[in-house]
């Protein structure tokens, strides 16, 4: 394919001169330029531009109108609105007729230049020698039966999973207002394959079928898919809503039923700039299952002393980039900022929870610790994506605390040794909150990992009476 | 004489877990036993010659102060040039071996540790 026809539409010189400055850095690109929609649609006529940026606000013929014509006259021309107003009327109107993407004024250079990019990508892939997938050809192991609704990306960095993840929840907000698969847990569960594979260099693609009534997102891998301790917690969690083979994990998500006759809209994914997917190997029929797999019940790590690989993983992943605390806070959403601060009256609770189990031991008060403290905090933790091996230290320090209840309140010892550990592990993840969300002052927000994971599991050697075994030959080396 | 054993670590959890382990050389006097979760602290002690030691445990990663450049400041002081180190962390990487086995640091164990073999250490490097 030659160079990408990129049009720049906009009545403003200055702004067409932004523009043009930010696109020519990229390779393989020819621009021009229009001054309004009538002179856009000209161009588009004469010129044959692949992707339009259209401004909205314009004399003669605004973007809006231009677009419709554009539009209707070459519908495989890309167009994205580029505009200062925030209108989200114009929006839907802009959605309405076809336009791929929305972006706002002032312009974030890094983000147009990487939607074009991505366009560009799926141009030249649409352009080549590859088949397109057949609307018939079922990937999901659930139901052969889709419609036509099938939306593909291709997953090789975290910008093209967060896509992704918004993309998800946009659709299913605009299908139903509740299904009953848990949503939440099905992007968590995503975003930990996917950030995994990512950072092993690999590529993923996730292939979306949709018939009326549920939504079957299957993520595809060349190799088999890692399934990491925390994976297997959230596939747990999804139960027979989810098929897992060696190179695919498949989500079912279901509407409730009495929202089953709800009537979907057709829509273009918008505003989604993960590449298509080129080629997709779908597996033969015979390989798939008429009925719904349930999930085969999944170990969960706990009372084996030997460390598994991923736990050892784990223990000593190292992050080569160092995150400092400010920066990270300033990257992370308000919202689990507030929902962090919040741990604070956990704290309380946590304390409180301590004390009972000292004051009356039972085995229902060690549940009613792991239930109502610890997997608070792990909720809350499972939110930043950051902290895999805290939250999973804790879930499966939890887990083992509720195996040998009976027996830690039957050994006074053990029993004390409990409640003074769990006090600790208290103090360390408030100061731990401390040094990265209120001081800020960690050089590395992942100081504390690896340290807290090794502790939990020597306490659950301690409950559990079984010595750890690593491979590591745990003598001390001296030098 | 009980030896002084000083451990740091910004972990609570860690700390705890190494007195346990240590608990019966704590109780029979064999040693004495202090910790520090903050390096700094121990360093400003160290410095001003409020504390001492016969040996030091010290974590890796802390948020104040990296357990080697601890390490580094203490070695590089006349009065403790010759007191033993060692790194008790969960890393393992042969470049952060090589980094402590330069500053002169006596030993490297790796978490997560046997109760028995830190005692065993403990016993070899202190000579009782």
């Amino acid at each position: 394919m030659d160079n990408i026809r990129l049009l720049i539409v906009d009545d403003v010189e200055d702004n067409r001169l932004v523009l043009r400055a930010i696109c020519r850095k990229l390779e393989g690109f020819e621009i021009q330029e229009a001054q309004d929609g009538i002179e856009a649609v000209e161009k588009a006529d004469s010129w044959s531009p692949h992707i339009i940026l259209m401004d909205i606000m314009m004399p003669r013929l605004d973007g809006f109108e231009a677009s419709k014509i554009i539009k209707e006259r070459y519908p495989h021309i890309i167009i994205m609105a580029v505009t200062a107003v925030i209108d989200p009327k114009m929006e839907e109107n802009m959605a309405s007729i076809g336009v791929a993407a929305y972006i706002r004024k002032p312009i974030d250079k890094d983000l147009i230049r990487f939607k074009l990019q991505n366009f560009s990508t799926l141009l030249r892939s649409k352009e080549g020698k590859h088949k397109k997938l057949s609307a018939k050809e079922a990937l999901n192991p659930f139901c052969s039966d889709i419609r036509h609704f099938k939306t593909i990306f291709d997953i090789s960095d975290t910008d093209a999973m967060m896509d992704f993840g918004m993309w998800i929840l946009g659709r299913c907000e605009e299908r139903v207002a509740a299904l009953c698969t848990k949503v939440d847990t099905v992007i968590e569960l995503f975003y930990e394959i996917m950030r995994y594979e990512i950072r092993q260099g690999g590529s993923l693609a996730i292939i979306i079928e949709e018939s009326f009534e549920e939504i079957y997102i299957t993520m595809k891998y060349d190799e088999t898919i890692n399934l990491k301790p925390k994976t297997m917690v959230l596939l747990r969690e999804l139960g027979n809503a989810c098929i897992v083979r060696d190179t695919i994990v498949c989500i079912r998500l279901q509407m409730q039923q009495e929202q089953k006759s709800f009537e979907v809209k057709e829509a273009l994914p918008l505003l989604t700039t993960a590449v298509p997917v080129i080629e997709i190997k779908v597996e033969p029929q015979s390989q798939r299952v008429s009925e719904p797999m349930v999930l085969k019940e999944i170990p969960l790590p706990k009372e084996t002393r030997a460390l598994h690989s991923d736990e050892k993983e784990m223990l000593h992943q190292s992050f080569i980039y160092k995150t400092t605390a400010v920066k990270y806070v300033s990257e992370i959403g308000g919202d689990v900022l507030d929902e962090i601060r919040d741990l604070v009256s956990v704290d309380e609770e946590w304390r409180d929870k301590l004390s009972i189990l000292e004051e009356e031991p039972s085995a229902q008060n060690i549940w009613n610790f792991v239930d109502g403290v610890l997997s608070v905090y792990v909720g809350a933790i499972n939110n930043l994506f950051e902290f895999t091996a805290l939250a999973y230290a804790l879930t499966s320090l939890g887990s083992c605390l509720k195996e040998h209840a009976d027996a830690v309140i039957a050994d006074a010892t053990k029993r004390k040794n409990v409640v003074m550990f769990m006090e600790h592990l208290g103090s360390d993840l408030v100061s731990w909150r401390d040094h990265i969300f209120s001081l800020q002052d960690a050089g590395d927000i992942h100081y504390l990992d690896s340290s807290f994971f090794s502790s939990c599991m020597q306490i659950e050697g301690m409950i559990s009476n079984k010595e750890i075994e690593t491979d590591d030959d745990n003598e001390m080396e001296f030098f | 004489m009980a030896k002084r054993v000083i451990i740091v670590d910004d972990s609570r959890a860690v700390i705890a877990t190494a007195e346990l382990a240590l608990e019966e050389m704590i109780d029979t006097g064999v040693i004495e036993f202090k910790s520090y979760l903050n390096p700094l602290d121990l360093l400003g002690a160290l410095q001003a010659g409020a504390e001492n030691f016969d040996l030091l445990i010290s974590d890796v990663n802390m948020p104040q102060l990296n357990g080697l450049e601890l390490a580094k400041a203490i070695k590089s002081d006349e009065r403790y040039k010759t007191k033993p180190i060692i790194i008790l962390t969960t890393e393992s990487s042969n470049e952060m071996k090589m980094a402590g086995k330069e500053i002169g640091v006596t030993g490297w164990m790796v978490k997560p540790f046997s109760d028995e073999k830190l005692v065993k250490s403990l016993k070899m490097v202190l000579g009782v």
